[in-house]
């Protein structure tokens, strides 16, 4: 991360943002924003009418419905870049002409190269770049690195490390047209790898350090494009810990129940995420909400998205990088991360083609 | 597939002098999404290639395989279950219903006038219904009937549209597809069952212990008492103990009151809505 070369945050502690992209996962990143202290939403960009519309009942003052238009007729500190991947490049390299920090959704890009090309912008521009991984802001996830960063099982051997989904096709019943461009290799980088796996590798860095990519294999449930699952061998050599990573977009999701499993095989016993999960999702929810209520009529800032702990993970993450930004410190999770999580599935898929030196057949989805 | 050859061609074999005779057949599963088949959500594609594979060995009629793009288009839900590749190896087609020129009809159903607008390759072609068995969103059981009437456009909706689209139609048998039945849960059957459409209806939802009935298309569509359809073949009651009964999952969409309730929390806190939530 090169040093800001221009302190751009508008006032001492406010910062102005502009959400390019408000489809469900800007709308998160939109409605964290909205609700953040010292945080000014002062635009949104969206190509289809329906998320612009969003977005002004939400209480975004403007809307765009291209984000360049946004970049040139705002002056805003921050960029949240939540756009479809093929998108991002263009947009980073904007924003850096327009002296614009951004916060960027995974896949920070499609590949290692345009990540390259996209921090060269950042870095000729002098902005910042932060990475929406958010699992480690995850209440769980950091329940699990505490537990073992505190010593409590001692030597991990092994680790197993599991996220599942159905995005972008759902479960039943059938509701709306599923977007294109996740099953679209050259749009969105990759399927399953790209879309839960990225999240996965910066999360296992994060808890055991630098890990290396010993072996792969890709898996399709269905016929499409891109893979929609991937089983990937680890090892992390600073810890001396095996792992197994699993990731699909094959298996029906049920909200507030999410697949994300993360187990830690110790010599004195087993730390897993499901220890700091609520035992109870909806008495937890109903807790949270009561007590933002209360806050309220006590004058104290709500825990936003509290009652959805997997949402307040974004949020968090989001508020983690704007306090950067107001103190003009470098994004706590920034493009190398990004970077860095893009280079481990590349070497993923490496591993899977020249696995036995062929590239593994993928089964028939008929029984 | 080829497990299934067999049982296809017992059920079939009965019909080979009138499908042999028609210019065209064509096969109707319920392709209304790229569920994976395995979940008995969609016709199994290896149940339209059997199907299709005893058509074009034993008849010299040309089939093709209705599509939908009610929520997809026909050609990418083709292509995601390798139904492609089904009609690629047996010459087949698939035709997009929702692309093709229709006929409009009006006559009268119970004391209700109905007017149904067909595709015309449904009412020029020999039609074969292949439904798998599974409820709908409003808990009947999806079936045949309810399989043709979502090509089928209609004055009047629900079960007495579907026994409509299905007079109109007039398919020459349905197959149905309990090789994986959904409801509520999977739960493998492998079974298949074969013969007029509001019949294999009714038998199919006492299968997941739907009321016979309480359904105005099975009511409607039935020309003979429920209790007097023969099933050969298979043990009704054995298999209807071990199929599950339950709905489909509920909506990805919150119910109107719970976003109501979420949005109003939100104002009262201070707190933000998730979109999942936000119902608008």
């Amino acid at each position: 991360m090169p040093p800001r070369v221009i302190d751009r945050v508008t006032d001492s502690s406010g910062l102005s943002v502009g959400v390019l992209g408000v489809g469900n996962i800007g709308t998160v990143h939109l409605q964290s924003a909205l609700a953040m202290p010292e945080v000014t939403v002062v635009a949104a960009a969206d190509a289809v009418p329906e998320n612009r519309t969003r977005a002004e009942r939400a209480g975004v003052p403007r809307t765009y419905d291209d984000y360049v238009e946004l970049l040139d007729a705002e002056s805003i500190d921050a960029a949240i870049v939540a756009l479809p991947p093929f998108l991002h490049a263009d947009a980073v390299s904007r924003a850096a002409d327009a002296g614009v920090d951004v916060f960027v959704e995974k896949p920070l890009a499609r590949s290692t190269e345009e990540a390259a090309a996209l921090l060269d912008a950042a870095d000729r521009g002098g902005i910042a770049v932060g990475v929406d991984h958010t699992l480690r802001y995850q209440s769980d996830m950091q329940g699990v690195k505490r537990a073992y960063t505190d010593g409590r099982v001692g030597h991990v051997p092994y680790a197993s490390m599991t996220r599942l989904n159905d995005h972008p096709l759902g479960r039943p019943p059938a509701e709306d047209e599923p977007p294109a461009w996740p099953h679209d290799p050259d749009a969105a980088g990759g399927g399953s790898l790209y879309e839960l796996g990225l999240h996965c590798f910066d999360l296992l860095e994060w808890v055991f350090g630098e890990v290396e990519v010993r072996d792969a294999v890709m898996g399709n449930s269905l016929d499409v494009p891109v893979e929609d699952a991937a089983t990937v061998l680890l090892r992390a050599p600073e810890t001396e810990t095996t792992i197994t990573l699993h990731c699909g977009s094959y298996q029906w999701e049920e909200l507030p129940e999410v697949n994300t499993e993360l187990r830690l095989e110790g010599i004195g016993g087993t730390i897993s995420n499901d220890e700091f999960l609520p035992a109870n999702f909806y008495a937890s929810a109903a807790r949270s909400a009561i007590e933002n209520v209360t806050k309220r009529f006590t004058g104290a800032e709500p825990d936003v998205y509290a009652p959805t702990f997997y949402l307040e993970a974004h949020y968090d993450a989001l508020a983690d990088f704007c306090a950067s930004m107001r103190a003009n410190e470098a994004p706590p999770i920034d493009g190398a991360d990004g970077r860095r999580a893009l280079e481990l599935a590349e070497v993923t898929y490496e591993r899977a083609k020249t696995d036995g030196e062929t590239e593994t057949e993928h089964p028939e989805v008929l029984s | 597939m080829a497990r299934l050859q067999t049982p296809i061609r017992r059920l079939l074999d009965s019909h080979l002098s009138s499908l042999g005779a028609a210019t065209t057949v064509t096969l109707v599963p319920d392709a209304h999404y790229p569920y994976h088949p395995s979940t008995g959500m969609v016709t199994d594609p290896a149940v339209v290639g059997a199907t299709v594979a005893f058509l074009e060995r034993e008849t010299s009629t040309d089939v093709a395989v209705a599509g939908t793009s009610e929520y997809v288009t026909a050609e990418r839900t083709s292509a995601y279950l390798d139904l492609d590749d089904v009609l690629d190896r047996f010459d087949a087609s698939l035709v997009d219903l929702s692309e093709t020129p229709r006929t409009t009809e009006t006559f009268t159903l119970g004391d209700q006038s109905v007017a149904v607008a067909v595709p015309d390759r449904l009412t020029t072609s020999s039609v074969i219904p292949l439904p798998t068995l599974r409820p709908t969103q409003d808990g009947p059981i999806a079936g045949g009937m309810r399989t043709l009437a979502s090509h089928v456009d209609c004055s009047v909706a629900g079960g007495v549209g579907a026994a409509a689209a299905t007079i109109a139609v007039d398919p020459e048998l349905a197959v149905l597809d309990a090789t994986t039945v959904y409801a509520g849960k999977s739960y493998a059957a492998d079974t298949l069952l074969a013969g007029p459409t509001a019949a294999v209806d009714a038998v199919g939802a006492r299968l997941i212990d739907r009321s016979v009935s309480d359904d105005p298309a099975i009511r409607h569509g039935l020309r003979t008492a429920p209790e007097s359809i023969g099933v050969e073949g298979v043990d009704v009651t054995t298999l209807t103990a071990r199929c599950p009964s339950g709905e489909l999952p509920p909506p990805t969409k919150p119910h109107p009151a719970v976003s109501l309730a979420y949005r109003t929390y939100a104002a009262v806190s201070g707190d933000a809505v998730p979109p999942q939530l936000d119902g608008r």
